[in-house]
């Protein structure tokens, strides 16, 4: 016997991934085919709540190949980082749906993670959980509870903007403070 | 759950229990706060139960963090509402506020009708072949207990057989441990009985046993204060995490320095060494390097059925080097076992440059490796001390090609340099799950009857399982399942051709169906798992957080596991199950006028939890005869009171006051007759293949070892109702070599099917090169792919184990990685620097 089914349940098992793919520009062009998780990241998390700001990165020129940028969004004291990696990536602007961006801080305890170009990984140096930029942040292995969450980018008149977050930023009970 | 960027906080006044995480054997403690939906504290620190400042970002390492996976919500009986947050302890000892990723969710786990776990099992119910009918307790009971009997009084008590869980921790306890020992040893009487993870009633490690030497003889603490962590078939970043990062990094980085010093007033310390002997260049090694720097730590890269040659090997080194412990020999083992193990073991007789080659041949190292080894185990400090080792193993050495010489070699080398029973020393099972034993004697022999072979023969005429999965974990997995459902069958024909009748006539169709190889099932668990789903009746059980049990973990720290929520519908505890089976089965017994077996069944009238933990305790008198399990003179009271440090067991009463152990062995008395250790022999470095194992090997290119994953708890029966979990490994990953998986190929995530004489099962491809050529790793008893279904039934006959890391298969490339599965990051899971 090959797969044994071990649910009774009837829920599909991948509607809830918490993943998303860009519609439009920046289109990911692999054809996957799972769902596209709601985007309440985004914008208003409830009546009354500060919704999340749109702040200009970087000129779209300036991301070289291989780039790595710092940069905080959505406020000063959550370091954040653009890539631009080699192909196509969840979530990426920009040539070849190539730019990406994460908050560094670690979802295990909140050390700032770093990129390293040589394993094409973002790996923390406190309990070395590693994250996959081109899956959305997906913890690859480690001990943090939830990818890194995933900064939302468009671009506009050749700007890169920060326009959202996928996920909670470690050491907050909410993204906007 | 989609991206959720808001966690409530608790509010002043939550409720708060103190709790010990359900998982993995290290046994983190969490804090968990519960309150009413709607009724949030605020970020001010004054307005939350963490007493912190939320409204500026927590810091990092030292600051506390309730992630979305840390929260859920939940509803009691009574249908109120309530948000729960489980957060990492940082008071506890064990952890100091670190959670790994599967304590981390410990949340997600928790019943909720509007999240997957609805899928959790809440109601008796009866499957006659049309899907499970719901019951109430009393007839589930009704009928049960009379199957029961009428195979008691038929075929005898051996023909009731049963597979249950005996560890601590979610799904175990001492409490559900002592009710499913007294119903089927002492009460039953069955010797047909056997363990989660085994086909048998056993010890893992009878060679320690026999050497007199626990399995859990340190503390976590000693891990901080030795020189060197040797560490045999186990990969501790991934399965003893916290254990790992906590107490074994510390020492590796040179952050122990400080407690080595107040420890040790005179001698020379320095950052600790570690020495990982596993094929596969795994997490744990990387981190290891990374942490202490790539010359402090020895990978030993052993080929499978190595171990024995390379343990005793280090150990002739040790001893030709006079670096062995003199003194500890002398006066704390049996000399004449000493001798003979020389001379069997050690082969004094040939030179030792030839043992060593030997040796270093069959283990796949080479000599300099097996001297170095010996150097960093027990070469004499720089001002002649003796080096403090710690010398861990787990299931590559268990599950081994012979577990009995497996054991015992390594034992030995821990007896030879006298690294047990010391600060900074200890001879201990790294661990899978936590432990709680507490049973009465099992009535059988040893070697133990292979319950998996006598339910194959229909020697077995009800099988009772119990919080396991066996279609998913046992050896030969696919002949275990035919057997349910071929000898399932004439039951259920016997059920559906009864219903509605009375149960006189139901049982007796029953019975009929049993003379002709039928066989009744029950399995008790928390989810329809694959095994479960095989049951005729099927009994559900309240799991952690929804009892009060006890556990211990890796150091022995026994703690009290509280009740903070109601289980779904009719769950009960597993004790509170067996307790009702036990009373109906008195009461037949006595309206049978059989007072004698009516009186095996007395003693059922458990009213709560700690009623069955203060039954346990009879066993202990608090002295020295007591296992190293004892908790003589607690009581949830002082659980309660000690919080997540809990007590070290054995506990001893000392002046009429329960102290706690810190370590085993450290009065140098061991447990044997004599009260000295005894070296035990493994003459032969070489065990050779069994010849059914021989023959898959000879047949199949690929070596395939199986084990655990860091992100993923055992059969997933949590976990693939957890999307963060499922979604990691939507199947079972296989690594293999690169340049093997391009030779058949195969590219990194295509679906492979791996086949030899036993079965076939699929996985996806992971290229890594944490494996040598013609090695492979696959993660064991998964839902979607069985590794079970590849081990052949060979059990080591001196102990029957299972030799379940000995599979070699075929593997081929069957498709693509499927869309539904393309997610999933192929990165290495190796990387650390």
């Amino acid at each position: 016997m090959s797969i044994k089914p071990d649910c009774a349940c009837t829920h599909p098992c991948d509607a809830q991934r918490r993943t998303f793919i860009k519609v439009g520009a920046g289109t990911l062009s692999a054809g996957v085919a799972y769902a596209i998780a709601p985007m309440t990241a985004y914008g208003a998390e409830g009546a009354g709540s500060p919704s999340a700001p749109t702040v200009n990165v970087t000129p779209l020129d300036a991301v070289k190949e291989n780039a790595v940028l710092p940069f905080s969004y959505p406020d000063a004291d959550s370091p954040a980082v653009l890539l631009r990696l080699k192909g196509p990536a969840q979530g990426g602007v920009g040539p070849g749906s190539s730019i990406v961006a994460f908050s560094v801080l670690c979802t295990h305890k909140g050390c700032p993670v770093s990129y390293r170009p040589e394993h094409k990984l973002l790996i923390c140096p406190c309990h070395w959980s590693t994250f996959d930029p081109v899956k959305g942040g997906q913890m690859v292995i480690g001990q943090g509870s939830q990818a890194l969450p995933q900064i939302e980018l468009r671009v506009k008149d050749n700007v890169i903007q920060a326009i959202g977050i996928n996920g909670l930023i470690y050491g907050r009970h909410t993204n906007i403070l | 759950m989609s991206a959720e960027t808001r966690v409530p906080l608790p509010p002043i006044g939550a409720q708060k229990f103190s709790t010990v995480c359900q998982f993995c054997i290290v046994g983190c403690g969490y804090t968990v706060y519960k309150w009413p939906v709607g009724k949030d504290g605020g970020p001010r620190a004054q307005e939350n139960a963490l007493r912190l400042d939320f409204t500026r970002p927590q810091p990092p390492l030292a600051g506390e963090w309730i992630s979305p996976l840390m929260h859920s919500v939940v509803a009691d009986r009574d249908k109120s509402r309530h948000n729960v947050a489980i957060i990492p302890d940082k008071a506890c000892s064990v952890n100091e506020g670190l959670s790994s990723v599967r304590g981390a969710g410990l949340a997600q786990t928790l019943y909720s009708a509007d999240r997957p776990t609805r899928a959790r099992l809440s109601t008796p119910s009866l499957n006659d072949g049309s899907g499970p009918v719901a019951l109430g307790w009393d007839a589930t009971v009704e009928l049960g207990a009379a199957v029961v009997k009428a195979v008691m009084d038929r075929w005898g008590v051996d023909a009731v057989g049963m597979k249950f869980f005996d560890h601590g921790g979610g799904g175990g306890g001492f409490e559900n441990n002592w009710a499913v020992g007294r119903f089927f040893f002492s009460s039953i009487g069955t010797r047909t009985a056997s363990i989660h993870n085994r086909p048998a009633y056993n010890s893992e490690v009878h060679a320690a046993g026999d050497a007199g030497v626990g399995t859990l003889t340190n503390s976590y603490i000693d891990a901080g204060l030795a020189d060197t962590i040797l560490i045999v078939g186990a990969n501790p970043y991934e399965a003893q995490t916290n254990y790992f990062l906590a107490h074994m990094v510390p020492n590796l980085q040179g952050a122990t320095l400080e407690l080595k010093k107040s420890a040790f007033a005179s001698e020379v310390v320095e950052a600790g060494r570690m020495i990982i002997v596993d094929p596969r260049r795994t997490m744990s090694v990387s981190t290891a390097e990374a942490a202490g720097g790539a010359d402090r730590v020895l990978h030993l890269q052993i080929e499978p059925g190595g171990d024995i040659a390379l343990l005793n090997a280090i150990s002739r080194v040790v001893l030709e080097r006079r670096w062995h412990d003199i003194a500890f020999i002398e006066d704390r083992t049996e000399r004449q076992t000493f001798e003979a193990y020389q001379r069997s073991s050690l082969g004094v007789d040939r030179p030792m440059r030839e043992f060593v080659e030997d040796a270093a041949r069959i283990a796949g190292v080479t000599p300099e490796q097996i001297f170095k080894a010996a150097e960093w185990i027990a070469r004499p400090k720089s001002d002649g001390s003796r080096r403090r080792t710690l010398v861990h193993y787990e299931k590559g050495l268990i599950w081994g090609l012979k577990n009995y010489e497996n054991i015992a070699s390594i034992v030995d080398l821990a007896l030879l340099t006298g690294s047990v029973g010391k600060p900074g020393t200890g001879c201990s099972r790294l661990g899978g799950h936590q432990e709680a034993y507490v049973r009465p004697p099992y009535p059988g022999g040893r070697p133990a009857l292979n319950v998996d072979e006598a339910v194959r023969r229909g020697e077995v005429k009800c099988y009772w399982i119990g919080g396991c999965n066996p279609v998913l974990t046992t050896l030969r997995a696919e002949a275990l399942e035919a057997a349910l459902v071929e000898r399932g069958l004439p039951v259920r024909k016997a059920l559906a051709a009864t219903r509605g009748k009375p149960i006189g006539e139901r049982v007796g169709a029953i019975v009929d169906a049993m003379k002709a190889g039928g066989m009744f099932i029950l399995v008790q668990d928390i989810y329809m798992t694959a095994t479960a789903r095989h049951a005729h009746l099927v009994l559900p059980a309240a799991q952690w957080g929804e009892v009060n049990l006890t556990s211990i973990n890796g150091e022995r720290r026994l703690r009290l596991y509280p009740r903070f929520m109601d289980p779904p519908g009719e769950a009960i505890a597993d004790w509170a199950i067996l307790a009702r089976f036990a009373r109906r089965l008195r009461q037949l017994y006595l309206d049978d006028n059989n007072t004698q077996m009516a009186n095996r069944f007395l003693d059922y009238e458990w009213k709560t939890d700690e009623d069955v933990f203060i039954h346990a305790r009879y066993q202990f008198k608090g002295d020295e005869r007591d296992p190293a399990e004892g908790f003589a003179g607690v009581t949830y009271g002082l659980l309660r009171s000690l919080g997540n440090n809990g007590i070290q067991t054995p506990v001893r009463m000392i002046n009429g006051r329960p102290i706690g152990t810190v370590r085993l062995h450290e009065s140098g008395r061991f447990s044997t007759a004599s009260g000295k250790a005894r070296f035990i022999p493994a003459p032969r470095p070489w065990a050779g293949y069994a010849a059914k194992v021989e023959r898959q090997r000879r047949d199949n290119r690929f070596w395939v070892n199986n084990g655990r994953s860091n992100h993923i708890w055992q059969t997933l029966y949590h976990h693939e109702h957890i999307p963060f979990y499922q979604d990691r490994f939507p199947a079972p990953y296989l690594e293999m070599h690169p340049d093997d998986a391009k030779s058949l190929g195969i590219a990194p995530g295509d679906l492979v099917e791996l086949s030899n004489d036993v079965g076939k099962v699929q996985a996806l491809a992971y290229p890594s090169s944490a494996v040598k050529r013609g090695h492979t790793f696959m993660l064991f008893g998964q839902p979607r792919g069985a590794a079970g279904d590849l081990v052949s039934d060979h059990v080591d006959p001196a102990t029957t184990i299972p030799y379940y890391k000995g599979v070699w298969a075929s593997i081929r490339r069957i498709g693509p990685q499927p869309e539904t599965m393309r997610g999933m990051s192929l990165m290495p899971m190796n990387v650390a620097l």
